[in-house]
């Protein structure tokens, strides 16, 4: 029990940070409760890499301590202290300001579980978590659009949260446990473990903004707040692909390829994601498509996970490249506006602030020797060592698509001659698009830290 | 001199250093020009100083950082007589094209900072021994070009640059695949380029697959038919020392990568295609040559002459794929130095079209007239540029095409044969431009507004016509390093 306690100390120094930030919200200061928020997940982070390496599950199987689930707990304690800045900048002062804090850090957790799920449970768990403290943030600032993206967030995740829970029944059923890894077992009735599968992938689908569970995706970050769509954008996405990754570890199915669905998945949610955001003239909504774009290059790296010994480390890379330069992204968004417009000009007036904005999208296209390049490239090797070379294309193909999709906000910045933009950015805005700046060049060069 | 002084990092990293002082600095225009004329200044003599200490026909003069080396990947940069034609030529293409751009106006320190940060991709690319290491700078060659281009371009500079950058990013994403394709199947896994020469790693279907990623990617790149598209747009629109670069170097970043991969980590499969490659080599020759002819402008006839040359030059590595070893020698031989003189004649030649340009605002060929007489200097040199281009003995394309040609007799008269075709239009259009436009009688609209070449100009076209005269008279001076490494070369693929 106290050895089961010690693993899972970043969880619970989270845990006990997001209630005490809850408390000082109910003190009215909101300040603390920032605070509180940065030395909690710093905390975390840093008894999370005092275990990396360590490969051992705690209560009974139920939940893993290993690579992924370590990184997960670096990689979102540092995208929630960013996001957390970035709230403080947009929403400072706006009544219940704390409870963003506190929900953030509520969020963090949820999104930790789901990275080390050894159990069904677990999944519901972290799913449920990252999801309900999702609608709240979304619908923040009660403006007509806020409400309407969370009430999509909250409808999608509702019911495919059930459809997930219901599955999931089917699962247990068959195996006798909750456990995930009884899933390893020879002899399951091949229907219903397809069944408790298509149920998983709803549910995570979901969280990871996957097609064709991806709807909520635009109108949640076109309407809430820009910092909580950077949050939402990052954190229950490398939760839950970290969980899907850790149900294919143990999921050896008998007969149907699990792993061939998930390619198909991969290819759609690419391609859809890739050529929709062509045609968006609001910048929150063509990053939504391109994160929807994303998702499918992280499925990369989960199809290769039992076969490639590169699965782990592209999955870990790549995830802190996509925090890196997601978030510093929509900071420049934030800091600038929604609008293609707002960026016209953006070079002449704040040259530093649009070639780090360059850097972002470029590293998002995959342009060595950016972070963005060192994750997709592990990909595509992992999904090559695999055997699926043609999703590797495909999503090469995409990567060029993707190009073309944020020249559409480039190319304005540095080739129109009127500036539109003309204000200073603040002190907050400013630590957190260079921090992320310095991620995604250094992750680029420094790979081997990561390994 | 010291055998462990860091000499190619130095060079490799000096003109990045130089446009990290123009970020950093507001310099003015004179300091931004100091800056950025001394810098590839001083990378040209680091080139220089690359041949006193002496090159052999294998990797040499090696360099190795540690950078990830769980996946066998590590900063390696090391050259032979190939890949050194190819970085002295960087450095001198460089140094030319700063000096003529020392005139801009717009931005000049973004523009100064592109090119210097472009200058250290391109020696990049040709030092790395390491496919990550390559693969990283290729791909900067391409972000750097596409915002010279849409930065500093003509009127549809936008459009074009946006079809380079995504037309080339498809190639060089297809080279991505082959360099995992290389890197999965090598055993150990390395990106160890020394390594992966030594012993193909590919074999079977995967060999297949990966010499076909990476003939298409060094097509897109080189260009070849029917991958051509982009590039008479990219050129039309960039500014002078842009086309310059782009046709000079990055062009050469193809056909480089012809020899260096797909003939030296796939030679079974270059083998067994070589006739594929060579027709589409011939296909390019005559085509690029006929579409040249019927462009009325200056710029784009000479970027269409680019794939006509480049044409050359593919057929004569795939004669050193398939052939004997003496024919493969020369033909390889050929193509090597043909890199080199089409990058100091094309280089030279788009320099000229933007100082013409600059003078009289236009490169119609029939809006020009009577320019020898106009601008005698000017146009003197544009003609001497333009017989090289056309292949005139004592110039410098003749030895590179000869050899080509030479090689290639033995087994494919054929070809030989239709490739002479190209020559002739190739030498009909140039003429006939300069019968247009440079001879006849003064256009007296042009004569009061402009004066003859600058000193400014003149110091950036004279070296390279030197060069061009040199290389036309006596070839050896470059060709004996290039020699020895392809001795070295079909001496381990045959």
């Amino acid at each position: 029990m106290k050895q089961d306690l010690i693993h899972i100390l970043p969880q619970i120094i989270v845990l006990v940070t997001s209630m005490l930030a809850l408390v000082f919200e109910m003190l009215r200061k909101a300040t603390g409760s920032l605070w509180t928020l940065i030395l909690g997940l710093a905390a975390a982070a840093g008894v999370a890499i005092s275990k990396l390496g360590m490969i051992s599950t705690a209560f009974s199987d139920t939940f893993r301590v290993d690579h992924l689930s370590l990184w997960a707990a670096i990689i979102l304690a540092g995208a929630g202290i960013l996001c957390a800045l970035l709230m403080r900048q947009e929403l400072r002062n706006t009544g219940r300001e704390g409870t963003l804090y506190s929900l953030v850090g509520f969020s963090t957790l949820g999104s930790m579980i789901l990275a080390g799920a050894g159990d069904m449970m677990f999944l519901v768990l972290g799913v449920l978590i990252s999801g309900l403290t999702g609608f709240g943030l979304a619908a923040y600032s009660k403006t007509d659009k806020a409400t309407e993206g969370s009430i999509k967030y909250f409808i999608y995740g509702s019911v495919t949260g059930a459809v997930m829970l219901f599955m999931l029944t089917f699962w247990v059923g068959t195996s006798g446990s909750t456990l995930i890894s009884a899933l390893g077992q020879p002899g399951l009735e091949p229907v219903l473990v397809l069944l408790g599968f298509a149920g998983v992938i709803a549910g995570l689908g979901y969280s990871v903004s996957l097609f064709p569970f991806h709807f909520w995706t635009p109108d949640v970050f076109e309407g809430a707040p820009v910092s909580v769509a950077a949050f939402v954008s990052v954190t229950p996405k490398i939760g839950a692909f970290f969980a899907l990754a850790q149900v294919m570890r143990s999921l050896h199915p008998e007969g149907l390829d699990y792993n061939l669905i998930l390619a198909i998945l991969a290819v759609f949610s690419m391609t859809y994601g890739n050529v929709v955001a062509l045609w968006q003239k609001n910048v929150l909504r063509l990053m939504a498509y391109s994160t929807i774009a994303q998702a499918g290059y992280f499925l990369l790296g989960v199809i290769a996970i039992n076969g490639s010994t590169l699965a782990v480390s592209s999955l870990v890379v790549f995830s802190v490249a996509y925090a890196a330069m997601n978030i510093g992204a929509f900071a420049i968004i934030q800091q600038v506006g929604p609008q293609i417009l707002h960026f016209e000009g953006l070079a002449r007036k704040k040259p530093f602030m649009a070639v780090a904005m360059v850097v972002f999208l470029l590293s998002l296209v995959g342009m060595p020797p950016l972070a963005g390049f060192a994750g997709k490239f592990l990909l595509f090797g992992a999904a090559i060592d695999v055997g699926y070379s043609w999703l590797a294309i495909i999503a090469i193909l995409n990567s060029a698509i993707s190009l073309a999709v944020y020249l559409r906000i480039i190319n304005p910045m540095f080739f129109k001659k009127q500036p539109v933009y003309s204000t200073e950015p603040s002190i907050l805005i400013r630590w957190v698009f260079l921090s992320s700046f310095a991620v995604t060049v250094f992750v680029g060069i420094a790979v081997r830290y990561f390994l | 001199m010291m055998t462990n002084f860091p000499l190619l990092s130095i060079t490799l990293f000096l003109p990045l250093l130089g446009a990290i002082l123009l970020m950093v600095f507001k310099t003015g225009r004179k300091g931004t020009n100091l800056i950025a004329v001394g810098t590839a200044f001083l990378t040209l003599l680091g080139t220089l100083g690359m041949a006193l200490r002496g090159l052999e026909g294998g990797f040499s003069q090696v360099e190795e950082v540690a950078w990830i080396p769980q996946l066998g990947a590590a900063y390696r940069v090391g050259i032979d007589g190939i890949s050194y034609t190819l970085v002295l030529l960087t450095g001198i293409l460089f140094l030319s094209s700063i000096v003529f751009s020392t005139k801009i106006k717009q931005k000049p320190r973004a523009y100064m900072a592109l090119f210097l940060m472009l200058e250290t991709a391109c020696l990049g690319v040709f030092m790395s021994l390491d496919l990550l290491l390559f693969y990283v700078f290729f791909e900067i060659t391409l972000v750097g070009m596409y915002f010279i281009i849409a930065g500093w371009g003509h009127e549809n500079a936008k459009k074009a640059g946006i079809m380079f950058f995504i037309y080339t990013l498809v190639g060089s994403l297809l080279l991505l695949l082959a360099f995992l394709a290389l890197y999965l199947h090598a055993d150990p896994r390395t990106f160890d380029m020394r390594t992966l020469i030594e012993n193909p790693p590919v074999t079977g279907g995967i060999a297949v697959f990966t010499f076909w990623a990476l003939f298409l990617a060094f097509a897109i790149k080189t260009p070849l038919f029917p991958f051509h598209s982009w590039l008479p747009m990219a050129h039309t629109e960039a500014p002078a020392a842009g086309s310059a670069i782009l046709a000079g170097i990055l062009l050469k970043l193809g056909a480089y990568g012809f020899i260096r991969f797909m003939l030296q980590m796939t030679p079974e499969m270059f083998r067994e295609f070589a006739v594929v490659v060579m027709a589409v080599a011939v296909f390019s020759v005559v085509y690029g040559a006929l579409v040249a002819m019927a462009q009325t402008d200056l710029k784009r006839m000479v970027a269409y002459t680019s794939i006509n040359h480049m044409g050359y030059l593919t057929f004569g590595v795939a004669v050193a794929a398939v052939s004997s070893e003496s024919a493969g020698i020369r033909g390889l031989d050929g193509a090597t130095l043909q890199m080199f003189s089409h990058g100091i004649v094309t280089g030279l030649l788009f320099l000229l079209i933007g100082a013409i340009q600059d003078r009289v605002t236009t490169r119609e060929i029939p809006l020009l007239k009577g320019l020898l007489k106009s601008y005698p200097v000017l146009s003197g040199i544009f003609v001497v540029a333009a017989f090289a281009s056309l292949g005139l003995p004592g110039l410098a394309h003749f030895p590179a095409e000869f050899q080509i040609f030479l090689g290639g007799f033995e087994d494919y008269p054929w070809a030989v044969a239709i490739m002479l075709l190209g020559l002739v239009i190739v030498s009909a259009l140039y003429i006939r431009a300069i019968q247009r436009s440079f001879m006849g009688p003064v256009d007296q609209n042009i004569l009061q507004t402009v004066k003859d070449v600058n000193t400014r100009e003149l110091l950036a076209f004279i070296p390279l016509l030197i060069l061009i005269i040199l290389t036309g008279v006596y070839p050896d001076w470059i060709l004996k390093y290039i020699h020895e490494t392809v001795k070295f070369i079909m001496s381990s693929t045959q």
